[in-house]
Formats: structure tokens, sequence, C-alpha cells
């Protein structure tokens, strides 16, 4: 046991001190900075460092985390397109990051396509529609039955986050009126629910999924096309309401102009990691299909997911200034 | 002494209130107000915006017919030169200059700020200081700073 | 008793040679970059995580635990040594532990600290393991009508915070919840009062605005006349509490302890109430109100411990129900996920090692902070023998880093210099900055929770008296606002205090 303290230890020093493996000749021969463009300890953090963990083995070369948080995800994502395009410097981007804020904001700081290099696509994943449990409902068509009787509000982590458009689009697809309360993030928002302050909610499922696993709330459907396959037992959405489909999901951008050498590696070096039988099943846990894309097909993702939101948000008349 | 006495303090105070509580009036304007029921961004903060108004306007009220008690005193013109921009420069700095520099520059300026400093006392001041933050924040705890930025050609 | 036989798990878990290991190291790390100015718990926490990662489970979060209230520890230090708060529970332990420090008496205000928080942390740790579940059946009934008038409540009480004029801090409020809702409307996404800069968008940097017209405010004034001005007495008589004093502390630190566990629970933000109202209620009850803001020992022993109870109790929502109840909780839950645990109410029965393991060593935390902490106190106070003007460089630098390091904004910074500025023409003005902090941590959580209230009720304001909880509160909010400005009423309790004294 001592034994394993001090390699413990001795691992936790070497990270720290970055003397993660020995430089290689050519890209990369420093420490890259993954940007992360929110707070540490959401679900981008937890998959970005779990990633930048595995990838710093692959590419020889420790890939720092800088959580760069602020503005939905702006800020860090127009840092990283403002970056010298060298390979340094690489962004995990978002749903939110590359394709509902530039449809969102007035004044756009990036463009999605023209500023970023696609690296990879990595993970999807689902958001899940719950209700507390003294609401009577058991499925998403009695829900709606009873929107259209009587008023009910849901909660969301905030205005103009992927999940505030998930209910919107279940609103517009169903036909009904469901008042929109954001809060300052999934947690608070988690926080009445739970409590009945509010009744109905989407969330990302990861987040919800301790809570619909002990019962405290009800799931109602997953926002993928499919089920999720960490919960077999809970119906798509899509099943009640075809063709309703959003998730969440997270792909790595360089600056546009990095060269194509280094976007390759790093292309490399995410489906290296991706692949890693440790980070599926943390990936898995987490209840994240990976996708583990080429650069080709993050690009056309992207154009795909702008296309589909662009008639949410301006349905939805959501903006931000 | 003057006929009518009067707290100067208080009149610049409740000045300065009134002048703030016009600053975020007037940015408040552009702001949808809503109702009582259904409030608008600008509900709250027009609320507070008068209610600071009048606070200030109290103040002023207050401060004729009473002795300044405790008069300005000194101002420390050197210390406002040399410490307020002490973490702006770190803060335009830090990414273009890296870390190393911008911190070795930005202890140099604050402690400018003292008349007592010596000129070798606040270099080896500064290098000391920037020393032992590289080593605690960049390598100890592997803080994502570049140490030398891209303006210095590395 | 199961109660028995949980904490014997729990100490098995937390007393083996690793986790005390990680432990130690946690409170010894936490309290070693806490103290450094304008680090606070959050950054701090920000800045060690990555190295929690490689740990198992249990070790990590025991570890990170003990980083959380390691910090917080170190940040009360700064904020009685150099008056630079770091949270904004220590903003209110600045107040009075500096004038005790600036008095020769550093020594003791830090022992007051340390007992006090020591005591407060085994108790309310005690109180988690007594009663966590239940508790968190109190804490979610606690809706936005409910935390509005809990608010209000905290607002009316923060004119105590003032020790000059009224009218004044209830100025300075106001202008700190206007500076509290810089940044981005909530429901509408309009943005507010950031002057286009698109890095306000989530609002001013806590830390900026506190190490602004606190800290940087303070070494201004320092720096006024450096000829005559002595920033620090020389003659530190002794390091620790008499006896008499700490026979008065028992009584603030008693009444800490209960405020702070009872507010560290609700999830909205109740712990940041607790050092405030802690303060309030001291000076309240004291029969020296006069001392307060002049070094009053109460005003240290009873926010102190109020805030430590606070942060202990604040795990209660995050253990049992999976919740976040403030950034440094948010944190917490990122890294239960990295290590594969799914943060929610099934943690304490399916993880009971791990529940009852981070319970046990809470307590062994704050044993070992006592102890590590008593012996520095000397080593602190030899700290303000070194002359300010070596001082203040040293503190501008580590506030520079410690701002920047939290969300990599340089703009955070720039509000660090502009809030300098306005904390030193505020001290010209004799405004204090602690209603100003106050207002600034509180604007946004009133206006969010009353109009989500109102849209909840769909415009009924009768909401707020029809709700048990609400109504109770607004009332306690009209006593004290009875109490605070009819001075007769006052005057008159005071003489029957006095009789029944007698």
């Amino acid at each position: 046991m001592t034994a394993s303290i001090t390699r413990r230890l001795l691992l936790g020093a070497a990270m720290a001190l970055g003397l993660a493996g020995a430089a290689a000749a050519e890209y990369p021969d420093r420490p890259i900075t993954l940007v992360i463009p929110f707070a540490a300890g959401g679900s981008t953090d937890v998959v970005g460092r779990i990633v930048a963990e595995r990838m710093s083995q692959e590419l020889g070369q420790q890939v720092i985390v800088q959580n760069v948080g602020g503005a939905g995800g702006s800020l860090g994502a127009a840092q990283v397109a403002k970056a010298d395009p060298d390979g340094y410097t690489i962004l995990m981007a978002t749903v939110a990051t590359h394709a509902l804020n530039p449809l969102i904001l007035k004044q756009k700081p990036y463009d999605p396509v023209a500023d970023f290099a696609p690296v990879s696509l990595l993970v999807l994943v689902p958001n899940v529609l719950a209700v507390n449990p003294e609401l009577p409902v058991n499925t998403v068509q009695e829900l709606i039955d009873l929107a259209k009787a009587e008023p009910l509000a849901y909660a969301s982590s905030g205005n103009g986050t992927p999940l505030h458009l998930s209910g919107e689009l279940f609103k517009a697809m169903a036909g009904v009126d469901i008042t929109h309360i954001p809060y300052k993030g999934s947690g608070p928002a988690l926080t009445d629910v739970l409590g009945n302050q509010v009744p109905i909610i989407f969330d990302n499922l990861p987040s919800a999924s301790g809570h619909i696993a002990s019962g405290k709330l009800r799931a109602l459907g997953v926002t993928t096309a499919e089920r999720a396959p960490s919960f077999p037992d809970i119906p798509a959405i899509a099943e009640t309401l075809p063709g309703y489909e959003t998730y969440t999901w997270n792909a790595l951008f360089a600056p546009a102009g990095t060269p194509p050498e280094a976007v390759e590696a790093l292309n490399k070096a995410a489906l290296a990691a991706m692949a890693d039988p440790a980070v599926a099943e943390r990936m898995k846990e987490f209840s994240a299909t990976i996708v583990a894309s080429s650069p080709e097909e993050l690009a056309e993702h992207v154009k795909a997911e702008m296309a589909k939101w662009e008639p949410v948000v301006r349905d939805a008349n959501v903006s931000l200034d | 002494m003057s006929a009518k006495p009067k707290d100067t303090t208080d009149i610049v105070a409740g000045l300065s209130m009134m002048a703030a509580a016009a600053f975020f009036g007037w940015h408040t304007a552009g702001l949808e107000i809503g109702t009582s029921l259904r409030m608008g961004p600008g509900y709250f903060p027009m609320v507070l915006s008068g209610l600071l108004f009048v606070l200030g306007l109290i103040i002023l009220l207050r401060s004729f017919g009473r002795e300044d008690d405790e008069p300005f005193g000194k101002v420390a013109w050197r210390g406002l030169l040399f410490i307020l921009p002490a973490p702006i420069f770190f803060g335009l700095t830090v990414r273009g200059l890296g870390f190393v520099p911008a911190l070795f520059f930005t202890t140099l300026i604050a402690s400018q700020a003292s008349m007592r400093m010596r000129p070798l006392a606040a270099l080896i001041l500064a290098v000391a200081v920037t020393i032992l933050s590289t080593l605690i924040f960049s390598y100890g705890l592997g803080l994502p700073f570049r140490r030398f930025g891209p303006w210095l050609g590395m | 008793m199961e109660l028995f036989s949980n904490l014997a798990l729990g100490f098995s878990v937390a007393s083996s040679l690793e986790n005390l290991a990680f432990c130690l190291i946690g409170v010894l790390l936490g309290t070693l970059i806490g103290v450094l100015p304008g680090i606070g718990a959050t950054a701090t926490i920000a800045m060690l995580l990555p190295i929690t990662f490689q740990l198992e489970p249990v070790s990590s979060l025991i570890m990170l635990a003990g980083i959380y209230y390691g910090a917080q520890y170190g940040g009360s230090t700064t904020a009685i040594l150099i008056n630079m708060p770091g949270e904004s529970s220590s903003a209110v332990t600045a107040i009075d532990g500096y004038q005790m420090a600036r008095k020769g008496k550093a020594g003791t205000a830090l022992a007051l600290a340390a007992l006090g928080s020591f005591f407060a942390g085994s108790v309310s740790t005690f109180l988690v393991a007594l009663f966590a579940p239940p508790l968190t059946a109190v804490a979610l009934k606690f809706g936005a009508a409910e935390y509005f008038s809990l608010m209000v409540l905290g607002l009316v009480m923060s004119v105590a915070l003032a020790h000059g004029s009224v009218l004044k801090a209830l100025a300075m409020v106001v202008l700190g919840l206007l500076l509290g809702m810089v940044g981005t409307d909530i429901y509408t996404g309009a943005p507010r009062f950031t002057l286009g800069i698109t890095q306000f968008a989530d609002g001013l940097n806590f830390v900026a605005v506190a190490v602004g017209v606190f800290g940087i405010a303070e070494i201004l004034r320092n720096l006024e006349d450096e000829h005559d001005r002595q920033v620090m007495t020389k003659n530190i008589n002794r390091l620790f509490p008499t006896r008499e004093e700490l026979r008065q502390m028992i009584g603030p630190v008693l009444r800490g302890t209960g405020i702070g566990s009872i507010l560290g629970i609700l999830p909205g933000g109740g712990a940041i109430l607790a050092s405030f109202a802690s303060y309030t209620i001291e000076k309240k009850v004291s029969r020296h109100p006069e001392e307060f803001g002049k070094g009053a020992l109460a005003g240290v022993a009873g926010p102190e411990s109020a805030n430590n109870a606070g942060a202990q109790t604040s795990f209660i929502p995050l253990l049992t129900l999976g919740i976040p109840a403030n950034p440094v909780m948010a944190l917490m839950i990122g890294a239960m996920i990295i290590q594969g645990i799914v943060p929610g109410p099934n943690v304490v029965s399916e993880q009971p090692a791990l529940f009852w393991g981070i319970v046990a060593s809470m307590w062994i935390g704050n044993l070992m902070l006592v102890v590590l902490n008593l012996p520095l106190i000397g080593l602190w106070v030899k700290l303000l023998s070194v002359p300010y003007y070596v001082l203040f460089p040293i503190i501008m630098a580590m506030c520079s880093i410690g701002v920047y390091s939290v969300n990599s904004n340089s703009y955070d910074l720039f509000a660090v210099a502009f809030f300098g500025l306005l904390g030193y023409v505020m001290s010209k003005l004799r405004c204090e900055p602690a209603p100003l902090l106050l207002g600034f941590v509180l604007g946004p959580l009133l206006e969010e929770n009353l109009r989500r209230a109102m849209i909840l009720s769909r415009g009924d304001p009768t909401t707020f008296l029809t709700r048990p909880i609400s109504a109770t509160l607004l009332v306690m909010s009209l006593i004290v606002l009875v109490l605070v400005f009819m001075p007769q009423i006052r005057k008159r309790r005071d003489e029957v205090f006095t009789e029944s004294d007698a």
C-alpha cells in the first residue's frame, strides 16, 4: 500500500510539474493548451479532462486544460478563434459554441465555420425530459395532454442553452405552451424540480441520471432519435413526436489556418484516446455516445446542426446581444 | 469660520451617489421595464437607481448645517499612480509577454508606489517574487500560463 | 445504533494512512494557497483540482474537501492580516479582524478564528452525520419566494454592518445591488451595464470587487502618508487569547455555529448570509456595539464560526442530493463525475464508505487545521513585521495572479483596478465597503428569485405571504427593521437589558 501511495504521489507530482513524456522532434514539441469554454466541473469540463489526459499520452506532450468560462462559451471559443494557428491552442467546442451561440448572438464574436479548423467530433450526449414524480404524468403523451389542459412551467440551465432550445423545440412540435423558467446552470434548476417548485426539467442526461436512477425524478423521454444505451428503459421523445432530436455534443477544433499535419496529429491522438477501453468505459458511465469522427465529418456536422437549429432559434425568438 | 457650517465630505458623497444613480438610470433606459407582475430586465435596476438617487439627495441635504468632523486628509497620488496600473499591466501583457516577464514588471510597477523603495531593492524584490511565483504557480500547481509569450518571439 | 456503525465505518475509511495523508496534504495546500492574497477557496480548488484526478475517489474527495476548508481558513488569515478577503464570508472577518491586527492583536484574532472555526466545524460535522437526510427535506421546501424573503432579511440586517451613518450604509447596499446586476439578464438574455464588453457578460468577478474595495483601497490609504503613519503597531504583546477573551468568545461562537449550520443547508445561497447574519446578531446582542468595526472580539469569533459551520453543512445538499450549493461544490460534483461516481441521492446508500468517509474526514481535517495553524500564528504575525513597502508589491503580484487564474480573463484585472479606485474614493467619503459587498452578492439572488417567484405564481404577489416560510422570514425582516430604525425602541430595550443584568 505504501508503494501505491508513493507511486500515486509521484504520478501526481509529475503531472503537476509537466514532466509527462519526452519532447518529440516535430509537432508537438511543447505542451498544448486545450481551452474549455466553461467553468471547471461542468460536463464539458469532465469530457475535456478525460480526453486531455489520454491525448497527452498519445502526443508525448502534455495537453493542459485551461478553463475560459463566460458568455455561454463564447469567450473561450473567441479566444481560440484568435489564437495563433500553430496547433498549440485547441478548443473543446459544444453545440452551444458552434451552433447555438452563432445563431443567437446579435454581435458575433467569431464565425464557427470560417474561424476554425475542425479536428474531431468526439461524443454525443443525450438530454432528457424529466418531471417531479408528483406530477401525474408517466409518458410524453400524457404530459402533452396535461400541458394543453393547464398551465405548466419547465426549468432549464439558462436562456439560449441547448436545454432551453430542446424545450422550445418540444413545445413547437407538440403544439403546447409551457412557461420557461431559466436558472444559472443545471444544479439550481435540478434543485427546484426535486423540491417540486417547478414540475418539469430539460437537463443533460449525465447530470440528471443519479436522480432518475433513485426515483427522485421521473424521466419521460430522452432527446436523441434512439434510446440511450445507458438507460434503455427511457423511451425517446421521437417515439411520440417523430423527428424530434436534440443532443449536446463535444468536438475538438483548432484555429483556422492550423497546419494540416498538426490537425492530423491531433485527430489521430483524439481517435486513439476515444478508442481506449478505459475512456470508453468512462464515457458510457457518462451516458455519452462516442463518435470520434474525421475532420471532414465534423465540418459537415456543424453545417447540419446550424441548419437544424436556425428555424428553432427563429421561432422561439431567442436572441442575445 | 464660515457662517453656514457644512459637511464637505457628505456633500461630495451625496453628489457622487446621485451621479452613480444617474449613470445606472441612464443605462436602464434602453432596457425593457415590464410590469410589477411580469418584470423586464430594466425593472429592478430602475427601482434601485431611483432609490440610490433619493438616498444621495438626502445625504446631500443633511450635510448642510453640520460641521465636517473628519476632513478629507491627504490623497495617495503616488499610490494611485503606481498601484492601480499594476494589475492592468498584468492583464494586458500576461498573454503576450508571458507569465514571467508580465509578473516581473507588475511587481516592479507596484513597488514604485512607495517612496521608501530604492531602485535596487525594487529590482531584487521583483526578481524574487517572479522566481518564487513561477515555481509555485507554474511548476508547482501547473497553472496553464505560458511562461514566455509570443511577443518575445519564443 | 446505526449512526455509530456508520461513523465507525467513516472513521475507518478516513483514518487509513493513505487518506490521512491526503487529508493533510489537502488542508495544508488549501491553507497555503488560500492565504495568498486575492486567492479564495474557489480559485484554490480550481487550481488544485487536476492534481486530485489521479487518486482513488474517496481520497480525491477527502483531499478536495480538505483544500476547501483549508482555503477558507487561509482566506480568513489574509483578511485579518492585510484586509484582503478572497471570499464573501471572509469580508466580514476583515472588518474587525483587521482592526484587531492594527492594534497589535493579530495573534489573538487568528487564534479566535482558529478555535471558533474548529468548534463550529466539529459541531456541524456532527450535524451532518446525524441529520443529513431530514435536513435535505427542509432545504427542498425553499423555493423562489422563500429565497427572496431570506435575502430581504439579509439585506435589512446588513445595515448593522456599518459603524458609521446608517443612511450611507443603505446607499452602499443599493450601489452594491446595482453592481450585482451587471451582466446578462438570465430571463431575457439582455446585457445590462456591461458597456458592450462581452467579458462582463457573466457579471463582475466577486474577487475583483472584494480585493479592490477592501484590499487595494487599504494599501492606498496606508500609502497616504508613509512618514507619520504606521500601518501596524510594533508592540505585539502576546499571541494567544487570555482566559477572559476565551470566555467572551463562547456566546458568539455558539450563536455563529447555529446560524451557520442552518443557513449552510440551503443550496440556493444561504451560506453567503451566514457570516453577515452572525455579525449583525453579535452587534445587536453586544453590550458594547460601539466596539464593532474597531476590533471587537465577537465580530471575529461569531462570523468565523458561522462561516465554517456553513461550509461544513453546505456538504449536505451535495452529498445527499448531488446538488451544488456554491461554485466550490460544483467543482466537487465535477470531481465526482470524473471519478465515475454519479452524484445524487443514491451516494449515501450505494457508497456508504465514501459518504461516511468524507464526513469523518471533515472532522479530522478540522482537527488538523487547528493543530497546524495555532503554531503558524506566530509565523503569520511575524509576517507583519516585514516593512510595508516590501509587503504591498508582493500583495499586488499575488492578487494579479489569483484573480487571473480563475477564468483567464484580463478584464477581471481591469475591474480590480477600477474597484480599488472606487474603494479608495469611498473611504475618503467615509462610506464603508462591507454593505456594498453584501449588496453585490445578494443583488442577483434577490432579483432572480423575485422574478422567478412572480412567474411561478403567475403574477400574484401574495405568494410571498401565503407561503408560511416566506411569510415568517418577511415578518422577521419587519421586526429587524423596526429595531434598527426606531432608536427609541432600541434605547428602551437597552435599558431593559441593563436592568435585568443588575
